[in-house]
């Protein structure tokens, strides 16, 4: 991802929903996109091409962990977790994101 | 400050977290797959996109150039070895020049807190002088609230060990010489100022560990042993450690303490007199303090003490500081020197850079075709300009650590053959290696950019940066071989030519009868005798009296304005008989009469300047309240400022109060060397308590020559080193330049053109940046060997038959340069060469 993460844009919000789908607990990668695209009516669709490397950049920023654990199909993979530092993020973003979101929709409607 | 962690981590245990990394993509495919979504992208490509965010995708490329680089250099040995050839001889040079001044003047003594130590002389706006009285110095030491300690030094003539031949060099220190530098003593013990400031204590003595073992082959039972100097018992209370380090690098045989002067020398009121300004000077600054809040004390107690002795001071006298601890105090001709020095250093780097960046392109365009088959797979430039530049650094790194080997080794040799102070190690320090580091960065930068940013611009025309090259190693090479000339030009000046007296034949006997104690009428008897029974002696010519000796210990000069342009004055006071003794001729008039007063001869120089095209017999100059005439106009003789050309001398008819401080000067016949036992007999004859130093003038100025005839050795193999490195560069990319065109070449030769008109087509490029690379380099030494006028002994900085003799040598390597592979070129088979196509 080149460009400046923007809260507005679905590329630019991946951060936002990863947070916020491991607020209720930990889950693998897959799990995570799948997640993403039931909750959105599947409009949102996270490629894997995409959603790694913002797992990464996540784990160097500290917001997640990886733990090992066993998936469904009984293969071992690593289950991602938020961190405190994660949740401190997220309630920040997510006040962010309301103001922004709503500043943007009042101007749309009046201007 | 965690990310960075968790980013080193990362690093640590990479293959692990990639593993878990892939495993996890993996399993992700998998269930896709599960749910009938086979949207399988380029596998690799995403696991290197993921492993990007930690950031460390910079370090992977440059180790992938760095293996790549290595390989390139390993597989053409023969351009490797070459070019760490020559970075190693240009880092070298830069190396060995800049530990040289790191030792001399960055390196601070291994001594006690060497950063608070200060060096203390005397200094008013009109004068400056670099001893000051004893009395002063006690009096500055015992008020004096921002040093926590000051310390004196002495030197002395050489004095007579027990009943050697050869006298033995002394120095007398305060008593807390060694106790403020924490000097360990090798064996006994070192002088202590509770025990020896007294100056009614036993005589005591210290022994260099040099001289301890000359002398006395390292007996340790020497300590404790009574010894006779000039004629008094002293005892030996310890040896100084072998690496002694000294302030300012004094390496006496004999320490003794200062109390005990007038013990040692007879009659002597150094400790005493407001009037005999000998002793140098160091402090310690007080914890906090800083040189300059010292110096504005020292100057309120130079206020005080002037009150108190008007005549010991000058006007508005001060105390300047500078620092103490390094082995030399600068002065600003130093500096000037030094700049000089490190200019012509780097110039060897600019000549081996720019004979390897020649190289280095021509090697880069032989390498067109790879980096074309990497641009068309889908490098980009900047990747290309990356990993060249990487190339570049790692060729340079090679070559600096060669070059730092061979400097220091250099060093190691200069330091073990000449009488350096043992502490001085050629043991790089890191003041060395960061310039090295910063050296080997600029030379990659010099010879790596330009063929970098071609090679990544795959530009068609080469030839700009080839000429620049050119022209950059020509005029290096230039101004190298132009100093180099002017330097061997002032060697042989100075040993061949007449330095305006006759040095060859004459002694200086200096009786010291001022530091013995002897008044004016004392002095003038003793003189009057010793004159009389050395003109006795068969072999002498002549004997004379002056103040300050040819080639002595101490210089005088003045600043003297002459038609608004500065000029340098000896000043001198002399006996009638003089001119003649010393053999320097007198121009006009005549020299002093016995017991004239109010009279002045004047050297050639300062005639011409002062009245030129005039007679100068019979006007006078302003001496303060005195008005003085010329009686005669003498040749220059410069016997204190051998080198300086520039420099003019008066002379004052020396006076009954001038005396005691008179030195005598005899003209020998035969070896002059064969009759110091004589005089030392007729001495000893008439006072048997004074010891007289006799010098040789022909060895002083042989001495002095030396250092000349060094420099110019160091300085001619430098610059035949740089003409050479210029003649094997423009050779190679002459002979590169024939081989590109070869088919053109071959192709006028068939149509039936002339060899020399092919050539002149072919090195015709050249041309244009030789001769601007001459011009420059002339232009460059013309403005900037002003520098060196002081030093090459009257030869002028733009001596026209140096610059020739240059430039001549230099335009001749370069042409028969590119003539050699040129010619080669000529004798092509034309039919071969054709057929190649």
């Amino acid at each position: 991802m080149k460009h400046i993460p923007n809260p507005v844009t679905p590329s630019g919000a991946l951060p936002l929903l990863i947070l916020r789908v491991l607020q209720s607990g930990s889950l693998h990668g897959y799990a995570i996109g799948q997640r993403i695209h039931l909750l959105s009516s599947q409009v949102l669709a996270v490629e894997e091409g995409l959603l790694y490397p913002t797992l990464q950049k996540m784990l160097v920023k500290g917001w997640v962990v990886a733990e090992w654990g066993i998936s469904e199909t009984n293969r071992k993979v690593r289950f991602y977790r938020l961190t405190a530092a994660g949740r401190k993020h997220l309630s920040a973003e997510l006040e962010g994101y309301d103001r922004v979101t709503r500043a943007i929709q009042e101007v749309l409607r009046t201007a | 400050m965690g990310e960075l962690l968790r980013r080193i981590r990362y690093l640590i245990q990479r293959r692990r977290f990639d593993a878990e990394l892939a495993n996890d993509m993996e399993f992700h495919r998998e269930m896709a797959a599960r749910a009938g979504r086979n949207n399988f992208g380029n596998t690799l490509r995403m696991q290197e996109q993921a492993q990007e965010a930690w950031g460390w995708t910079w370090l992977d490329r440059f180790v992938q150039d760095l293996r790549y680089g290595f390989r390139v250099l390993v597989r053409s040995p023969g351009f490797t070895l070459m070019s760490v050839l020559v970075l190693a001889i240009g880092i070298g040079v830069n190396v060995a020049a800049f530990s040289f001044f790191d030792m001399v003047a960055l390196k601070p003594l291994p001594v006690r807190d060497p950063d608070s130590l200060v060096r203390l002389e005397r200094r008013s706006p009109e004068a400056y002088s670099s001893e000051m009285q004893y009395p002063s110095f006690a009096f500055y030491r015992d008020h004096a609230r921002t040093l926590s300690a000051a310390m004196a030094v002495l030197g002395v003539p050489p004095m007579q060990f027990e009943s050697d031949v050869q006298p033995a060099s002394a120095t007398f220190v305060t008593p807390n010489y060694f106790t403020e530098l924490g000097t360990p003593a090798a064996y006994g013990r070192l002088f202590d100022p509770h025990t020896d400031s007294d100056a009614s204590a036993a005589p005591a003595v210290v022994l260099s560990y040099g001289f301890w073992q000359r002398r006395f082959a390292g007996d340790p039972t020497v300590v404790g042993r009574v010894i006779h100097l000039n004629k008094k018992p002293a005892t030996i209370i310890g040896i100084t450690p072998y690496a002694l380090a000294s302030l300012a690098g004094q390496h006496p045989d004999i320490w003794m303490p200062m109390p005990q002067q007038p013990y040692f020398i007879d009659g002597s009121n150094v400790l005493t007199a407001w009037n005999d300004s000998s002793v140098r000077m160091w402090g310690r600054l007080a914890p906090g303090v800083t040189p300059k809040v010292a110096e504005q004390e020292l100057h309120t107690l130079a206020d005080e003490l002037r009150r108190q002795h008007p005549e010991a001071l000058w006007d508005r006298e001060g105390i300047q500081s500078a620092p103490g601890g390094h082995m030399q105090v600068m002065q600003p001709e130093m500096y000037q020197v030094g700049a000089m020095a490190g200019v012509l250093t780097l110039l060897i780097l600019a000549v081996a850079g720019a004979n390897l960046g020649a190289l280095m392109l021509a090697r880069a365009v032989s390498r067109e075709h790879e980096f074309g088959i990497r641009i068309s797979i889908g490098a980009g430039r900047a990747r290309i300009f990356r990993q060249l530049c990487t190339e570049s650094l790692l060729l340079a790194s090679l070559g600096s650590v060669a070059g730092l080997g061979l400097g220091c080794a250099a060093l190691r040799t200069v330091l073990s053959k000449s009488d350096a102070p043992k502490w001085l190690s050629a043991v790089p320090d890191w003041r060395v290696l960061l310039f090295t580091t910063g050296a080997t960065l600029v030379s990659a930068l010099f010879f790596g950019l330009a063929p970098a940013l071609q090679i990544a611009r795959q530009r068609r025309r080469k030839t700009l940066a080839r000429q620049i090259l050119v022209g950059a190693q020509v005029a290096a090479s230039c101004v190298l071989l132009i100093v180099t000339a002017l330097l061997i030009r002032a060697t042989q000046h100075a040993l061949y030519t007449d330095p305006g007296f006759g040095y060859d034949q004459l002694l200086s006997i200096d009786p010291q009868l001022g530091t013995h104690g002897y008044k004016p009428a004392a002095a003038r008897a003793y003189l009057d005798q010793i004159q009389a029974r050395l003109s006795a002696l068969p072999g002498v010519r002549s004997v004379s009296l002056v103040r300050l000796p040819p080639l002595g210990h101490t210089v005088s000069r003045e600043r003297r304005e002459i038609d608004g342009r500065e000029v340098m004055m000896y000043p001198n006071w002399v006996a009638p008989d003089f001119f003649s003794t010393m053999g320097i001729p007198l121009l006009m008039g005549r020299s002093f009469l016995p017991n004239e007063k109010s009279v002045i001869v004047i050297s050639e120089s300062l005639a011409r300047r002062q009245w030129p095209g005039q007679s100068p017999i019979g006007k006078s100059m302003q001496d303060g309240n005195a008005k003085e005439t010329v009686v005669g106009v003498a040749g220059d003789a410069h016997i204190n400022a051998i080198s300086d050309d520039d420099a003019v001398e008066q002379y004052w008819p020396a006076q009954p109060d001038d005396m005691p401080g008179m030195v005598l000067v005899a003209r020998v016949a035969g070896e002059p060397g064969a009759l110091s036992p004589a005089i030392k007999n007729i001495s000893e004859s008439i006072d048997p308590k004074l010891f007289p130093e006799i010098r040789q003038l022909k060895l002083l100025y042989r001495d002095s020559v030396t250092g000349v005839e060094l420099t110019a050795t160091a300085v001619s193999f430098i610059g035949v080193v740089a003409a050479l490195l210029s003649a094997i560069g423009i050779i190679g990319l002459v002979a590169f330049t024939v081989t590109q065109r070869t088919k053109e070449i071959a192709i006028r030769l068939a149509l039936g053109a002339k060899p020399a008109d092919v050539l002149s087509a072919v090195l015709k490029q050249f041309s244009l940046p030789v001769l601007l690379g001459l011009a420059t380099g002339t232009a460059f030494a013309a403005a900037s060997s002003k520098v060196l006028r002081k030093a090459l002994f009257g030869v002028s900085n733009l001596d026209p038959a140096s610059y020739a003799f240059a430039i001549a040598m230099l335009a001749a390597i370069i042409l028969i340069s590119m003539l050699i592979p040129a010619r080669r070129a000529l004798k092509l088979d034309l039919a071969k060469t054709l057929h190649y196509d």
